[in-house]
């Protein structure tokens, strides 16, 4: 490492008054006692809130706990490809596939099981959807469980969770050639 | 001999070699769908379209011979232009729906979309739709919309098995692969279409929807459903067995492999026997156990009345272990055989003999051994004449009559020791249970019919306490204080190829 750039600074010389200590504390609790005082007559300096009270709004690209989204009949619209299990780094995601009775839909969850408790919230199996099926934007975020198998998280809650999505199953007809 | 030049680089082959193969000599890959090395050549998918000079036209180079002094561009603009109008061509109906489809990630339809085309479609009016998850035989589910009608299918039915029950129906964009009326796509082999096939038109219905091909990891391995040993890959997921590909070898199996075969991988976790018991007690680890056994074969198993059983299942390594266990350990006891029984056999692949084993239990144990096989065994056990029975394996060729006979037989025994991977209905008149590893959980090899030793590999870990059956017999000797002449499985099997290689020279 180079030394010329270093530029030493003299430690500052402690007179009596600040050896003596007690001015310096009598300042310091004057300062603590003053925005005690502020906050408690007016509030307006407070930084914190009331949680679980009184909660922020989250930004709009939050990772919260994932939702399933669901087809315009309300059936799930993940189709099993396990491209989300494939990419998730933690693990979680745990998806059972099964023959649908609809030659269209074919191939359907059976059981889609998600582990909270191992989930890093990294987001990368929203990315990963090619059918716009699972997403984090529920705002919720994770909570603590106090069972185990609270955390795993099976198709109906997270279906509970979800909503209609607003991509077109299969895409729109000829949407891909205006690109 | 002519000499071409492809790429730049210049080979000399043998006359009537086809450009494709000739560039697959030289390390150059043209991609293609319809042509496959152990079918006819139709010429129809245009995938392999290469540039000749002087030819008016691009060539189709699965079909083009070679010629003396020919120049190919197999990656030139004109090439490389009309790969990718065959594939917008051949994706204009095509579904991509990949995320449903079990071919996604084996796909050659999506890895040349990726290589050559990776356009957005300009098809603007919709799709003809075709059959959707058509059973198409007892085996195989047909998608019609993504089959791209190379007709590997239909050539391999009329050129490898010969039952001809498909065709192409129809025409221009409405054609499709149909079976002929009253016939289904069912023959002994029947699921080999589901490998030839380049999209996702044919899958098996046993893999359908069971585990993304790209999770699984492959290791190479030999079936064991008949004495043929058909090479394969065992394709496994975390430890479990997901289904058998035939593997190339053009000394057993070529490129195929029969249904039977190709669906005994479920046998793989089956009725597997859970943990290691001797007399009451199972909650063993393998030291103890093997101290136990041998203090137990020490007090019974001297002097008359002890009989093994080898097994046509197992490895040659495990039966050269278990031929030399019987010498040091059980006093030369008379040896036995037990395996699958015969079944239906075949012109092509599918043998008679259902072990995979049995040429290398002859080849190791004597041939005379041959003679005392299961119901032998069943006489000299209703005799009286056995006290004490160690067996290699619950496989038994009985009846279910014989098999009470049986039952009621060993139920009389002094000792009787089941070393297994299977429970094979006898774990519960078991003295002593040892659980032994199948196939697809050990280093190994077996003696196909033909008389070729053949090696596979583990490919994953047994979930059990399962071990090797050579490595159960050096363990029960040690727990006895004696030692055999090999410990670890490559001195066994440098043992077994230099005894194989002896019994060959002698044969010449």
């Amino acid at each position: 490492m180079s030394t010329h750039n270093v530029t030493v600074v003299e430690r500052p010389r402690r007179n009596l008054w600040v050896q003596s200590y007690l001015p310096e504390v009598a300042k310091g609790l004057a300062i603590t006692s003053r925005q005690f005082f502020k906050n408690l007559l007016t509030g307006s300096d407070i930084q914190t809130v009331q949680y679980p009270e009184v909660k922020r709004d989250y930004p709009l690209r939050y990772r919260g706990l994932h939702r399933l989204t669901y087809r315009d009949d309300g059936q799930v619209r993940c189709v099993a490809c396990m491209c989300c299990s494939t990419i998730c780094p933690a693990n979680c995601i745990h998806i059972t596939a099964a023959e649908h009775e609809d030659t269209s839909i074919e191939k359907y969850p059976a059981e889609f099981v998600i582990d909270e408790l191992r989930c890093i919230v990294c987001g990368l199996c929203v990315e990963a959807c090619p059918c716009d099926a699972i997403r984090m934007d529920s705002g919720i975020h994770a909570h603590p469980f106090y069972e185990r198998d609270k955390a795993f998280l099976n198709k109906d809650y997270l279906l509970d969770l979800g909503g209609p999505s607003t991509a077109v199953q299969g895409g729109v007809l000829g949407s891909r050639s205006a690109r | 001999m002519p000499t071409l030049t492809i790429n730049g680089k210049e080979i000399t082959v043998d006359p009537g070699t086809t450009v494709l193969r000739a560039a697959a000599m030289l390390g150059i890959d043209i991609p293609h769908f319809c042509y496959h090395p152990a079918l006819s050549v139709p010429a129809n998918c245009r995938m392999c379209l290469v540039e000749i000079e002087k030819a008016r036209k691009l060539e189709p180079s699965c079909y083009a011979k070679v010629g003396e002094g020919m120049v190919v561009h197999t990656e030139s603009p004109k090439v490389i232009a009309a790969r990718r109008a065959v594939l917008e061509f051949i994706l204009v109906n095509h579904p991509v729906d990949c995320p449903i489809c079990d071919q996604a990630g084996e796909c050659k339809l999506q890895d040349y979309y990726v290589a050559y085309d990776s356009q957005p479609s300009r098809v603007a009016v919709p799709k003809v739709g075709k059959a959707k998850a058509y059973p198409i035989g007892p085996r195989v589910v047909f998608d019609g919309e993504r089959c791209i009608l190379c007709t590997r299918c239909v050539r391999f039915c009329d050129e490898i098995t010969g039952t001809s029950e498909l065709t192409v129906a129809e025409r221009g964009d409405h054609s499709e692969i149909r079976t002929f009326p009253g016939k289904e796509l069912d023959n002994p082999y029947s699921m080999n279409v589901t490998d030839i096939c380049p999209v996702g038109a044919l899958t098996t219905r046993d893999f359908r929807f069971k585990c993304r091909v790209w999770l699984m990891s492959s290791t190479d391995s030999i079936c064991t459903g008949c004495a043929k040993g058909c090479n394969v890959h065992l394709e496994h997921f975390q430890g479990e067995a997901q289904r058998y590909r035939p593997r190339f070898n053009p000394e057993v199996n070529e490129y195929w492999m029969c249904d039977a075969g190709r669906m005994s991988y479920l046998e793989l976790h089956a009725d597997r026997l859970p943990s290691l018991r001797v007399l009451e007690d199972s909650e063993l680890s393998w030291p103890r156990a093997a101290r136990k056994v041998a203090a137990l074969l020490g007090e019974k198993a001297t002097g008359e009345g002890v009989a093994f059983v080898a097994s046509a299942q197992s490895s040659c390594e495990g039966l050269m272990a278990g031929r030399e266990f019987v010498r040091t350990m059980l006093d030369d006891a008379p040896v036995f055989w037990t395996g699958r029984p015969d079944g239906d056999g075949d012109a092509f692949l599918i043998r008679a003999d259902k072990n995979p084993n049995r040429a290398g239990l002859a080849g190791i144990f004597g041939v005379e051994v041959l003679a005392q096989d299961a119901h032998r065994l069943l006489q000299e056990l209703e005799r009286g004449a056995i006290r004490v029975l160690y067996m290699m394996d619950s496989t038994l060729p009985f009846t279910s009559d014989e098999m009470k006979r049986f039952r009621a037989a060993v139920e009389k025994l002094e000792l009787f020791v089941l070393q297994a991977p299977r429970r094979g209905g006898l774990d519960d008149l078991a003295d002593v249970l040892l659980p032994s590893t199948t196939h697809a959980e050990q280093d190994g090899s077996f003696v196909n019919e033909d008389g070729l030793l053949q090696s596979f590999w583990a490919a994953y870990r047994p979930r059990t306490q399962a071990l090797a059956d050579w490595e159960v017999f050096v363990r029960l000797a040690r727990g006895a204080d004696r030692e055999l002449s090999f410990s670890d499985f490559e001195s066994l099997h440098g043992a077994l190829h230099a005894e194989q290689g002896a019994a060959q020279d002698a044969g010449e």
